[in-house]
């Protein structure tokens, strides 16, 4: 280990020399940069297995870690749902599927998805893999604390799995984990596994500050010469936003855990009423449950943009690369992104409509709820935009991408009805709700993570995934997921509620039936296509074609490493320069259809960029 | 904030793929604003903090108990005490940047260990004003008053603890360096005592609203968000 310690020498400072032999000599001219102000940064390199694989400070090894251990997760995910597809659609075939699992597993699944699956991987896997790469950097600015927010995200899936051993099961409460039905007896999970939901979430957050500081820091300080904010590609600022809003919107997650757990600990009230219990008083008074929705739902709408914005990033970018076309309304992509970050600290209380709010509240937020629709409008849009006449790859990574357009629009839509307190409330509590936001949150993202897992494999493993393989998985997917959650809107409209163990005799449900079947069969049939994916990996990973340098063809600064895949800081002696956004697809004049960032203006002379 | 505001929507009006951007853009080093990394870690720290601190506050006005005597804890002399040590300690921090910013630095390992020792004893007299509480029986469980008091103090020391730890390893390489050679500890030195301005400040709102939010103000804000 000492003789790893003494290794931390790291890249050598530029001279201003050195960076002026490489970028030019003087100001006017044509490919002139301003020369390193700041030394290079110091790297540790580790050299042992445990040091370079294990507890290794290198962003894109944490990045892997990240998606491995998210991947983990959302497998566990998948399972759960299979499980209540089993019991909603042929209810009894499990021998062993009680009331209590039921829900547990709906419990599970809905915290599982949202936080440590989606959440993970968007912001801890492709952040860290992608954030250093693609603004010039060599790491993480903090690279110790980046390692320890992966170590913390670890342990804190490892206590959250630990529920599922300790007597009692993990909590049963549902998603939102509403008190007071969630500490208090008669809840499935109600002693050791709320007390672990509770203290793996704190964990979650603490550790995701510590990334999500690394992520904002490196960001806006740590760029390299010439990556202004408006040079940086779409998936930068996606991730950068969804880090704010992170940043912003976890406290209240955090501070809501604490209290919780102090309620069931210590017997505080924070969210306790006086309860009479079988005639007996417990020792609870004063709280209010409603302060936990507010609490919770202040975190809960911002994580779905946690979600969704990196989701917007990776994808226009993917969207541009492959149909070989400029972002269209790059600014106003930029603005939308900010604009719905903004605008989603505004509208957690369309999640409680039903609470027995004031309806001037129920007001302002459906009208705050209705307002995000118009820069997500934007966005859709430019997403058509950019492909209308471009020279469109009809690749795997592009049809996800297409798949994505589709989806988030179904979402969107039916959005729009229970963003209104007048449809919402005939509406709440239904399967509608469940469709919409599987759609949404769920599908949606999951089109875009897997569009970049082809995109990004060959940058991360140096070789391409099975096209056919691929087209198999996501048509499969594609049309499965509609088979789901298409007839479950349906279910919504008839009023079947949600969280139900067993319609039993209800004679609204007789049309439902064969309807939950089918829906059950689709979801066994897309979960096992997921499959596909890591037979896909596993085969290219032995025997895959080779990608080479830049397979796509494309501008940003990941794919102009000096190997493939990247080695630990990233770029080589020189840390790169650039001259353009990364854009530059198509441009009339130029020699070949892509321009990357690192090209000087001297090396493209009579090329004119197409306005936007 | 002027400033700020001008440069946030400065940067979002600009056009990257134009001729006359791309000359401007050139001449970026790459950092957004003139901070060191360390600084910027605390100044985002801040804001989650603050966030964080908010919503406690936000949670005490939302559910005191009716007739709670609300200057209750602010009648104990020892929270006007912690208030002035925390006053002093924010000095001396502020006192160790102005110095070595001034290049004055014979004084600066002997202000960091006042810096340290009435740190910890602000904890140790925090912890004295719990037992002093649970004296009068006033325990965290008690009522929701008491339960936002012992959490808020309870995360304040905590974040002054994690001060504390970086204070440590700041003061300790302090004292294995030369005098001339402190500058290099000069941005954690920045870092460490804004982030100390940064207690103070919660520590301040936190008494404050003690102080100021009697029953009217409390009844007049619940009916703006029941």
């Amino acid at each position: 280990m000492s003789d790893e310690l003494e290794n931390k020498s790291g890249y050598q400072a530029q001279s201003s020399e050195t960076v002026n032999e490489y970028s030019g000599s003087a100001v006017g001219d044509v490919d002139y940069v301003r020369p390193a102000e700041v030394s290079d940064q110091d790297l540790y390199h580790g050299h042992s297995f445990i040091t370079k694989w294990v507890f290794c400070q290198d962003a894109k090894v944490i990045g892997v870690q990240y998606f491995l251990t998210a991947v983990f997760t959302g497998i566990v995910g998948l399972i759960l749902s299979w499980l209540m597809r089993l019991q909603l659609g042929f209810p009894g075939l499990a021998g062993f599927m009680t009331a209590e699992h039921y829900y547990q597993f709906v419990t599970m699944h809905g915290m599982i998805m949202v936080v440590y699956f989606l959440t993970a991987l968007f912001l801890g896997g492709f952040g860290n893999y992608l954030i250093p790469l693609m603004v010039g950097a060599r790491d993480m600015v903090f690279p110790y604390v980046n390692m320890i927010s992966f170590w913390m995200f670890f342990v804190a899936v490892a206590v959250l799995m630990a529920s599922f051993f300790v007597p009692g099961g993990p909590t049963g409460s549902g998603w939102t984990l509403y008190p007071p039905q969630a500490i208090l007896e008669g809840t499935p999970g109600s002693g050791a596994g709320i007390l672990l939901m509770l203290i793996s979430l704190s964990l979650f957050v603490i550790g995701f500050t510590m990334g999500g500081l690394n992520y904002l820091i490196t960001v806006l300080q740590a760029r390299t010469r010439g990556m202004t904010l408006m040079r940086m590609p779409l998936t930068v600022w996606g991730i950068f936003t969804a880090t704010v809003l992170a940043m912003l919107a976890f406290p209240a997650l955090l501070v809501s855990s604490i209290m919780m757990t102090l309620d069931k600990v210590l017997e505080t009230s924070f969210f306790m009423p006086t309860i009479i219990k079988a005639g007996e008083v417990l020792g609870y008074g004063g709280g209010s449950p409603i302060l936990f929705q507010h609490l919770f739902w202040f975190f809960g709408h911002p994580e779905v943009y946690i979600v969704a914005l990196p989701a917007f990033g990776i994808v226009s970018d993917l969207i541009s690369v492959h149909s070989r076309k400029n972002i269209f309304g790059y600014r106003m992509m930029v603005w939308a992104i900010v604009g719905i970050g903004a605008l989603s600290f505004f509208v957690w209380a369309h999640h409680m409509y039903v609470s027995g709010m004031n309806p001037w509240f129920g007001f302002f937020f459906a009208t705050t709820t209705l307002i995000i629709a118009v820069p997500t409008a934007m966005k859709v849009y430019n997403w058509i935009l950019t492909l209308w006449r471009g020279n469109i790859r009809i690749n795997t990574v592009m049809l996800w991408c297409l798949g994505f357009i589709v989806t988030f629009v179904n979402g969107g839509i039916t959005g729009i009805f229970l963003g209104n307190v007048s449809v919402d409330v005939p509406l709440s509590d239904t399967y509608f709700v469940v469709a919409h936001f599987h759609m949404v949150m769920g599908i949606a993202p999951l089109m875009v993570i897997m569009g970049a897992v082809y995109h990004w494999f060959p940058l991360v493993a140096g070789r391409i995934l099975d096209e056919g393989l691929g087209k198999w998985h996501f048509w499969i997917t594609f049309l499965g997921a509609y088979s789901i959650y298409f007839p479950m809107h349906y279910l919504g409209f008839i009023g079947v509620p949600r969280r139900y163990f067993e319609m039993y005799d209800s004679p609204y449900m007789t049309s439902g039936v064969g309807l939950n079947e089918f829906i059950s069969l689709a979801a066994f049939i897309v979960g096992a296509a997921q499959f596909i994916l890591i037979y896909n990996i596993i085969k290219t990973l032995k025997t895959g074609k080779l990608a080479g340098k830049n397979p796509w063809q494309a501008n940003s600064l990941e794919w102009q490493t000096s190997t493939v895949p990247p080695e630990h800081g990233n770029f080589g002696e020189k840390l790169p320069v650039v001259h353009r956004w990364p854009y530059d697809f198509s441009v009339p004049g130029a020699k070949d259809d892509f321009i990357p960032q690192t090209v000087p203006p001297s090396e493209v002379i009579d090329t004119e960029v197409e306005k936007t | 904030m002027r400033s700020l505001l001008k440069k946030i929507f400065g940067t979002l009006a600009q056009k990257p793929w134009e001729t006359d951007q791309a000359a401007i853009d050139a001449n970026h080093s790459g950092q957004t604003f003139n901070l060191s990394n360390q600084m910027s870690a605390v100044i985002i720290i801040f804001g989650v903090s603050s966030v964080l601190f908010s919503l406690i506050f936000t949670g005490y006005l939302y559910s005191l108990p009716p007739g709670q005597d609300t200057t209750f804890i602010l009648k104990t002399n020892l929270l006007w005490i912690n208030t002035l040590v925390l006053i002093l300690v924010t000095y001396f921090f502020d006192k160790i940047r102005r110095d070595f910013n001034n290049n004055l630095t014979n004084k600066i390992r002997k202000n960091l260990i006042v810096v340290g020792a009435l740190s910890y004893l602000f904890l140790l007299l925090q912890l004295l004003l719990w037992y002093q509480l649970m004296l009068d029986g006033n325990y965290v469980s008690t009522n929701t008053y008491f339960s936002s008091f012992y959490f808020f103090t309870a995360l304040h020391g905590v974040h002054l603890l994690g001060g504390l730890f970086f204070w440590g390893k700041v003061t300790s390489k302090l004292f294995k360096l030369d005098e001339k050679d402190y500058k290099n500890e000069k941005k954690n030195i920045n870092a460490l005592s804004v982030y100390w301005l940064f207690l103070f400040i919660v520590w301040f709102f936190f008494f404050a609203i003690m102080f100021f939010y009697n029953d009217a103000v409390l009844a007049w804000c619940k009916s703006l968000i029941s």
